[in-house]
């Protein structure tokens, strides 16, 4: 076990600790004091931010099963204006797979501090990371090892918290995926469970949906819901957040999904592991993001993203047709309700 | 200067003139014609590659390596340009040659032959659509035969980039610093670079590819082969589909996949826009792909650091190798096949043999990389170390950092790659099919001696075995024997069995030692081989036995099934089913009234359904990857097909030629279990599977598919490879055979409760090689006899094990074949059992009597025969054996199916021969 002290510490890391007593029985040598909210603006303060600040805290947690998942631990966002909001009650309080959901909007930062809470006897868990797709970061919030980045080890330790910052600027718009990167290897453990969806929604504020065959663009306030679908080698894992109130909810494997009758909602699929899927929502049809194509099924590889939103107007089913997706029930029903 | 078009900025003054100065331009230079001549020839390493042997046109022409690459020549062209490919087939010139084309999917027209070695073959291409196209040869492309052709528009004008202020900008390939192709084949990048002037520089392997801050930069990925997704770690580009929407948002991604068998994806970046300079990772991310080791660097150097933002080639074909002195970094390269033997054949494997008695051993010196390409299978794998120099796993004495031991958590269709420093010897195998052997020596080019390094680890978590151990070298010459047709036992010959080895000294802990003579000495040669000889007593029925290596005219894959008739002890049939190119036939079983037998092709993804009576195919159907074994549910006829390379048992519903569904082994998101050698209970409540991939027997209730335990085996041991499942008549107990911890796990039947673990190399000293009593190395299949007395274990190293079910202890070790793999037992004509064991390395069914006199002490368990799996003219077959006949035996079903469950529902010609005690075995 590793016992160096703030002297790797990376800058803006050192933070209050929270109120999970767990996360801080191995660490008693680690130094996560307490600091003011003027440490925080010391180093991103003066920064000009054109949209919102978010600080966060998640933690990567040990499931049963030889299993992982990331954990909400604290989030609040700070307007233009300094107006702070605590964000942290729209959260499962448990890990969850898919992680939280991190919703931010085109201009806005987020910095998120990680901590490791895996057995500290393990060698080949000392490390645990974020990795990001998508939006704008320096080299230190890439999540990766020495091995890779060739600068240092960007990971949550046993001792020692890792923060990140991800800048959702202009031109990142978009649903993208983040997971570990470091865990038992340079490969990281995203296929075990660490992984979650960063959805950055549009600055513009709207989203295309077909309504009765159209493309038309809605304000993004009308969408009542948001399913994040991570497509995983042998089970849709799944997330819905209730827009009215920013609730999330984990759904875990082959959620049933349900809608308000003639409600507008957004699928955001990600798949990831080693196999290629194809996705099927019968009778609806969607625009194919950038292309002229409506289409009612998707071939999708690892780490691929597909985002679409429909006016959920009947009940149907979603499924994986692919060979052995199919054999293993990746399915689940998609019901719609008065 | 920036105006809005929908809800994004474009500086539309800059472009606005670069496309006029182009289109000024590109209107003066009309459609050109370009002549090019390549030759396919054959790399230093083995591998195949196309070169660049001359290109004119009326129009600029690229500066080309004067070498053979892989990818091959970048051709740029411009749309409607004539095309003309003139392709000269040298691959004869360092070795076999082979057959090459040139077809481009979607491009190509007019002739798409061929070229046999020496001859020449024209092409022509149809250039109406811009893009980055692949080129390949259709046979032999993942060796090496691959390369792009670059479509541009006549204007000039390539993929758009996304700025770091999100703008959308357009870009012309005037403006480009450097553009980069970059193959994904296999688990491996394969790059050129081309710079602004047009020079094109082979980057090889996994280059670290490098820009200066802000450059624009093209990248063309392309694939052929298994499907990809590309990852660019920081930086996102603009997915412009086909029937892009003008009034959508631009799509913006960092991932993209590129699907089978051929595909290509090209887009435009700003080098570190909005993220700085850095090392950015790229790579394939399919998890298995990135842990194969499909990954780069992408170095973006600020323009203050003065770095020149020069790219690093990766390790090539043509560097330094044992034979190709380079100062650059060497790569061999191993197929992964389907062919008995050389299932990791080196690509020069043919002009080593003479030297190394084997195509599965390569040597090279420290810091070249090894490199797999699954390009003769129909099967997945996995790319694991088996053994390794103990310093290599070990960061501190500059091992590979996190690379060795190499290993993935799934099974796969790819490659894979990586890079070795530490001197000494590794073995590679598969976890799925675990006699498939490649070995790589790392020999430091300063020893006198081929390095085998001082110590080795293995997979199964033994540290630090000193390389002159009886073990190390019990290993080495397993390799030797599993990996050469030729040393394999052929027992209708009246000559030695012989086994050949390199004529090499080798450099082991205790020093320089000659090779041979040590082997020789440890384990004999030039040894007499027992005669064959029919059992006195006839046995029931028919024996049909996997001869999964044997070779017929007709096909190209191995495989066939003998058919042996009990009574007369002469074979009935040959079964090679050369019209769906059976491959590697592993295991099999017959419905309730056995009229039909199924078949697993264990290499493949198919399951196959043959008429008992006839021998003629009834259905071959896709199961999944790597069907391993097959069983029935004696109360329903359903069959349950372990699929060795997922995460499952399929069932089949009696009567019916289709999969139902998939009984997952693992509760989701867990580690694929990868089942091999199943069993059904004789009640049929429970399917049992060991679990290669995770260690463990799963005990699965066989009704609701629910997971009713999950017992780990192997005490501990990292690596146990759980591989065989045999269970008592009355369902008590289950025995699993852990073929790297060498032992046998005694687990309760229903609840799957861990009651004993028997070590059945107690009696071996790994150093010394002392043997003192009865051992089985590396045991495989463990059935029990019908009537719940004996276990009988075949253990590949060359053993049959007999264990008292009554008190769980070895009471007998007998000889068996290198390679014995398969056992399962049948009737002995008016009573009692014969247990049939197979071996892969030997053309012979060896008969065992576990209890001779019937009085229920197994002491006296003997060989009482053994019968050659090689048939004579007479022998009725569907195709004709052209090599390797009657070797590779493996799954065994003997007819009628004499275990306790199923025997109570034979018909009645079936249960005819039989006895009453047989009928009913443990009344």
């Amino acid at each position: 076990m590793r016992r160096k002290l703030s002297s790797e510490f990376p800058a803006g890391s050192v933070h209050s600790p929270g109120n999970d007593p767990t996360a801080y029985r191995r660490t008693t040598l680690s130094v996560w004091s307490i600091v003011p909210i003027a440490v925080f603006l010391l180093f991103f303060g003066s920064a000009a931010v054109a949209g919102n600040l978010h600080r966060i805290v998640m933690h990567a947690d040990e499931l049963e099963g030889g299993l992982y998942a990331y954990r909400m631990e604290y989030h609040e966002v700070t307007d233009k204006n300094g107006n702070t909001t605590n964000l942290t009650s729209r959260y499962s309080t448990a890990a969850t797979i898919p992680g939280p959901t991190i919703v931010l909007e085109e201009g806005d930062e987020a910095e998120i501090e990680l901590m490791h809470v895996f057995d500290p006897d393990n060698p080949k868990q000392e490390h645990v990371s974020l990795h990001v797709h998508g939006v704008h970061y320096d080299i230190d919030s890439d999540g990766t090892l020495k091995y890779i980045n060739l600068y240092k080890d960007e990971s949550a330790t046993p001792v020692m918290s890792y923060t990140y910052r991800w800048v959702a600027a202009s031109g990142t718009a978009g649903t993208w995926p983040y997971h570990d990167h470091n865990m038992n290897s340079h490969n990281g453990a995203e296929d075990k469970g660490l992984f979650g969806a960063l959805i950055v929604n549009p600055a513009s504020g709207e989203e295309r949906v077909k309504i009765s065959g159209t493309e038309q663009n809605i304000s993004l306030s009308n969408i009542e819901k948001d399913y994040v679908l991570y497509i995983g080698d042998d089970a849709f894992w799944g997330m819905e957040i209730d827009n009215a109130t920013g609730q999330q909810t984990p759904l875990w494997v082959n959620p049933t999904l349900t809608a308000q009758r003639n409600s507008y909602v957004r699928f955001h699929l990600i798949a990831l592991g080693t196999n290629f899927h194809q996705f099927e929502l019968k009778s609806y049809k969607w625009a194919d993001p950038g292309s002229r194509k409506n289409i009612n099924h998707k071939v999708l590889g690892p780490l691929e993203k597909h985002v679409f939103a429909v006016q959920a107007t009947h009940s149907a089913s979603y499924q994986d047709s692919a060979f052995s997706s199919a054999l293993l029930g990746m399915k689940g029903d998609f019901i719609v309700a008065d | 200067m920036h105006s809005p078009i929908h809800g994004r900025k474009m500086k539309t003054i800059t472009n606005l003139a670069l496309f006029f100065t182009a289109w000024l331009l590109t209107s003066i230079a009309l459609a050109a014609t370009h002549n090019i001549i390549l030759s396919a020839e054959r790399l230093p390493n083995g591998q195949f590659g196309y070169k660049m042997v001359s290109h004119t046109s009326d129009g600029a022409v690229a500066n080309y390596p004067v070498e053979i690459t892989i990818p091959g020549p970048t051709l740029f062209v411009k749309r409607g340009d004539v095309v003309n490919v003139q392709l000269i087939n040298e691959t004869h010139k360092n070795g076999p040659g082979i057959k090459v084309g040139f077809n481009v999917p979607g491009l190509s027209i007019g002739n798409t032959d061929a070229a046999a070695p020496g001859e020449t073959k024209n092409y022509r291409l149809n250039t109406h659509k811009t893009g980055t196209f692949p080129y390949h040869d259709k046979d032999n492309q993942l060796l090496g035969l691959f390369g792009a052709v670059v479509v541009d528009d006549l204007n000039g004008k390539v993929q758009s980039y996304v700025d770091g202020d999100g703008t959308v900008i357009s870009a012309n390939r005037a403006q480009l610093d450097k553009e980069f192709v970059m193959f994904m084949v296999g688990s491996t990048f394969w790059g050129t670079e081309i710079s602004a002037d047009g020079t094109q520089k082979p980057l090889w392997t996994n280059p670290t590819l490098s820009a200066i801050e802000n450059q624009l930069v093209r990248f063309h990925v392309l694939a052929i082969g298994p499907s990809h997704t590309f990852h660019l770690h920081a930086h996102r580009w603009l997915d412009e589909t086909e029937d892009k929407n003008p009034s959508a948002p631009p799509h913006i991604i960092d991932v993209k996949i590129l699907n089978s068998p051929a595909d290509s994806h090209a887009f435009t970046i700003k080098a570190g826009t909005g993220v700085g300079a850095g090392v950015w990772q790229y790579h394939c991310h399919v998890m298995s792909h990135m842990e194969s080791g499909m990954n780069g660097k992408l170095q973006v150097v600020s323009a203050e650091s003065g770095l020149p933002g020069d790219s690093i080639a990766g390790a090539s074909p043509s560097g330094a190798i044992f034979g190709n002195p380079s100062d650059k970094p060497g790569l061999v390269t191993f197929i992964m096949s389907d062919e008995p033997g050389s299932w990791f054949r080196s690509t020069r494997g043919d002009l080593l043999k003479p030297v190394t008695k084997t195509q599965s051993l390569e040597i090279v010196p420290p810091g070249s990389s090894v490199h797999f390409i699954m390009s003769d299978t129909e099967g997945v794998h996995t790319v694991t170390t088996l053994l390794w120099p103990s310093e290599a796993e070990d960061n501190s004495m500059g091992g590979d950092h996190f690379m060795i031991p190499f290993d993935q958590t799934k099974a796969y269709r790819g490659g894979g790659i990586v890079e070795l420093h530490i001197p000494g010897l590794y073995v590679f195998t598969c976890k799925i099919h675990p006699y498939m052997f490649g070995a790589v020596i790392v020999d430091n080019p300063g020893t006198d001696g081929l390095d085998l390094g001082n110590t080795i680890n293995l997979v199964s978590g033994i540290k630090n075995l000193p390389t002159s151990s009886d073990l190390a070298t019990r290993l080495l010459r397993t390799f030797f024997v599993a990996t050469t047709p030729e040393n394999w036992q052929d027992f209708t010959s009246s000559d030695p069995w012989k086994v050949a080895y390199p004529n090499v000294d080798v450099v082991v802990d205790i020093g320089k030692v000659p090779l041979i003579a040590v082997l020789d000495s440890r384990y004999g040669n030039d040894m007499i081989l027992p005669p064959l000889s029919n059992p006195a007593i006839p046995g029931v029925g028919e024996v049909w036995i996997n001869t999964q290596f044997e070779k017929t005219a007709n096909k190209t894959k191995p495989g066939t099934i003998t058919v042996l008739d009990a009574n007369t002890w002469t074979l009935k049939r040959k079964i090679a089913l050369p019209q769906i190119n059976m491959n590697n036939p592993h295991n099999l079983w017959p419905n309730r009234d056995h009229s039909v037998i199924y078949q697993t092709q264990w290499f493949d993804t198919k399951l196959t359904l043959i008429d008992q009576k006839t021998g003629a195919l009834i259905k071959n159907l896709r199961v999944g990857d790597t069907p391993s074994h097959v069983m029935t549910l004696p109360h329903n006829d359903d069959a349950t097909v372990a699929i060795n390379g997922e995460n499952g048992v399929v069932i089949i519903p009696a009567g019916t030629t289709e999969v139902n569904y998939m009984m997952p082994t693992q509760h989701h998101g867990q580690a694929p279990a990868n089942p091999h050698g199943h069993w059904v209970s004789a009640d049929g409540k429970r399917i049992i599977t060991p679990n290669i991939n995770t260690s463990d027997a799963g005990i699965y209730d066989a009704e609701t598919g629910q997971i009713v335990a999950r017992t780990q085996t192997g005490e501990g041991a990292p690596g146990p490879h759980p591989i065989a499942i045999g269970m008592m008549p009355d369902s008590s107990k289950i025995y699993a055979t852990n073929l790297l911890h060498h032992s046998l796990s005694v687990l309760d039947g229903n609840d799957g409760t861990l009651l004993k673990t028997i070590n059945l190399i107690e009696n071996y000293n790994p150093i010394s090689g002392e043997i003192t009593g009865p051992v089985g190395v590396l045991p495989i299949q463990t059935p029990v006899s019908p009537d719940g007395k004996a276990v009988v274990i075949a253990a590949t190293g060359g053993q049959i094990v007999i264990v008292d079910t009554a008190t769980d202890t070895i009471v007998k070790m007998l000889p068996c074949d290198p390679g014995c793999h398969g056992a399962n037992f049948g009737a002995k004509k008016d009573g009692g059992y014969y247990a049939y064991v197979t071996s892969k390395f030997s053309n012979r069914v060896i008969v065992v009597d576990v209890d001779p006199n019937g009085d229920g002490d197994l002491s006296d368990a003997d060989i009482v025969g053994s019968i050659s799996m090689v048939a004579d003219a007479g022998v009725a077959n569907d195709d004709t054996v052209s090599s390797l006949a009657g070797y590779g035996g493996q799954g065994i079903v003997a007819l009628p199916n004499v275990y306790n469950g199923w025997v109570q529902n034979l018909s009645g010609e079936w249960g005819a021969g039989l006895t009453d005690s047989q009928r009913n075995p443990i009344r």
